[in-house]
């Protein structure tokens, strides 16, 4: 009885269009709801999470010096084989790298180099604007390595940016922790 | 003497309405794709000027500057005239549609319209159907596939829809006992026609989203099954022509319903002058065209024609018959 009803309830609704009212209500409401855009880069930029594989970086220990071993793991556990590392003594008797460069073009971001590494002096950092206009550019030497930054201490957020062709995109922003990105999401 | 001041006034009207339709389509792309962005959680054009204002601009600049390609083996000629011919019938029509009754301009009454033709709404309807020529010459001319296709179809939907919408407005004619846009705008001034013609106004509503080629009856150009349509091969300015002529459509059915459903310039409630009501009333009927669009899915070639032939039709039947057994 009440399943003929809702079917008769439906067809009437059909009669006057219900459904396409619902439908419109539906797009209305969207309309006015918060966008979910990231203005990247114009005005935002989104902030990796800690455990984010950029791009990678080379760490010092506490007396400034290198931490890297130049036990060449991460250039045989390198599935691609992108990393190129020369070991050489130093001054101290200690094995450091003469040369360590990291082909990112080639680069998978595994992060097999960073479990790899015995001496804790690699990894792969919050680092994720470094396009080129040549493959060149893109094999990163060593120095240039100890210079990128490191992992996030928080992430997830969206924070104000701005696009800054010389440099990077540039964030300015007072908490670092930005908003998150996910509470404009309309979910009905 | 007197007979040149009318002159120049009626050119000076015809240039002042030209400039307009020539205008308009710029605001209305960017109102539509912001419309698009927000129905979607994006924010639309937002990089050229404030909030993307000038990003019209920027498309029009792009659009002059592309190459201008006719394909190898085009009716040169016939895709030439093709996006004029598309082009030319909405301005044309303009010409009979009124948009108020007269404004004083430094003591003398100036009337709001062109022409107050007597057969006004027949002038329209004959003009619109010209419309289908320049979609057929576009489709055929362009020697695509894709092209012809879109142009048939739009061939077999303009006419089939044509049928109900000049169906629709017969109730209204026979509510104001007159053809002429204007007559039929002051016999509203009590109710409005879509109390008394709600089945008439949904047909011709319904026809009007057909006759602009709008979502969910764009078949014509359905980007999914068909590249772009008929205007699949053309590029810049002609297809800007293209572009032109579809968003003066859509003002042009909103003007109509507005004019036949939505008593003209006559307000409620609020006491605006008429000539913003008129617009008031257009502008939320683009709005609806837009809103339309982002919300319904295109319907599929059949269902087209069952709709307008088996329930477009027969409904502007029963309205003519209701309306002459009530009003007569």
């Amino acid at each position: 009885m009440s399943r003929a009803r809702n079917t008769i309830g439906t067809w009437i609704g059909w009669a006057f269009f219900a459904d396409l009212a619902n439908g419109l209500a539906l797009t209305f409401g969207y309309m006015f709801s918060r966008s979910v855009t990231m203005q990247y880069p114009d005005k935002e930029k989104w902030l990796p999470y800690p455990r984010y594989r950029g791009h990678h970086f080379l760490k010092r220990d506490e007396e400034g010096e290198i931490k890297c071993v130049a036990c060449e793991l991460c250039a045989r556990i390198c599935p691609c084989y992108c990393i190129e590392v020369v070991p050489y003594e130093d001054e101290k008797g200690n094995r450091r790298p003469a040369k360590f460069e990291i082909d990112t073009a080639r680069c998978l971001f595994c992060g097999l180099c960073e479990d790899a590494c015995p001496a804790d002096a690699i990894a792969l950092g919050q680092q994720y604007e470094f396009s080129s206009f040549s493959s060149r550019d893109l094999v990163i030497g060593r120095d240039n390595l100890l210079t990128k930054p490191g992992k996030a201490a928080t992430g997830g957020g969206v924070v104000a940016a701005r696009l800054n062709t010389k440099k990077d995109v540039l964030v300015e922003t007072n908490e670092p922790q930005g908003y998150n990105w996910w509470r404009n999401i309309r979910r009905t | 003497m007197e007979l040149i001041v009318a002159l120049g006034l009626i050119i000076f009207k015809v240039a002042l309405l030209i400039a307009i339709l020539l205008l308009l389509p710029l605001p209305l792309t960017w109102v539509e794709r912001k419309i698009a962005g927000h129905i979607q959680q994006r924010m639309g054009p937002m990089r050229v000027g404030w909030h993307g204002l000038l990003q019209p601009v920027a498309d029009g600049i792009k659009l002059l500057t592309k190459e201008d390609h006719i394909p190898a083996d085009a009716d040169r000629f016939l895709f030439k005239l093709a996006p004029i011919l598309a082009l030319a019938p909405p301005f044309v029509v303009f010409v009979a549609v009124p948009f108020g009754e007269t404004v004083s301009v430094l003591g003398n009454e100036i009337t709001l319209y062109v022409s107050n033709l007597n057969v006004a709404l027949l002038f329209v309807f004959a003009v619109i159907g010209l419309e289908v020529y320049g979609i057929i010459f576009g489709g055929w001319a362009a020697n695509s596939k894709y092209a012809v296709l879109g142009s048939l179809r739009t061939c077999a939907q303009m006419i089939s829809y044509e049928i109900p919408m000049g169906f629709a407005v017969i109730g209204v004619v026979m509510m104001a006992q007159s053809m002429s846009l204007l007559d039929i705008v002051r016999a509203q001034a009590d109710v409005w026609n879509v109390v008394y013609q709600p089945v008439g106004f949904f047909v011709f509503f319904v026809a009007g989203l057909a006759e602009a080629q709008r979502i969910p009856f764009d078949l014509a150009e359905a980007e999914g099954d068909l590249g772009a349509g008929f205007h699949t091969e053309y590029s810049g300015i002609r297809f800007a022509f293209f572009m032109a002529s579809e968003y003066a459509i859509m003002l042009l059915v909103s003007v109509l319903v507005v004019i036949l459903f939505f008593g003209g310039w006559n307000g409620v409630l609020l006491p605006l002058p008429p000539l913003v009501w008129f617009v008031l009333k257009v502008a939320f009927f683009v709005y609806l065209f837009m809103w339309l669009r982002f919300t319904l899915p295109r319907y599929r070639y059949d269902q087209l024609m069952a709709i307008g032939w088996k329930v477009l039709l027969p409904l502007s039947m029963a309205n003519i018959i209701i309306t002459g057994i009530a009003f007569s």
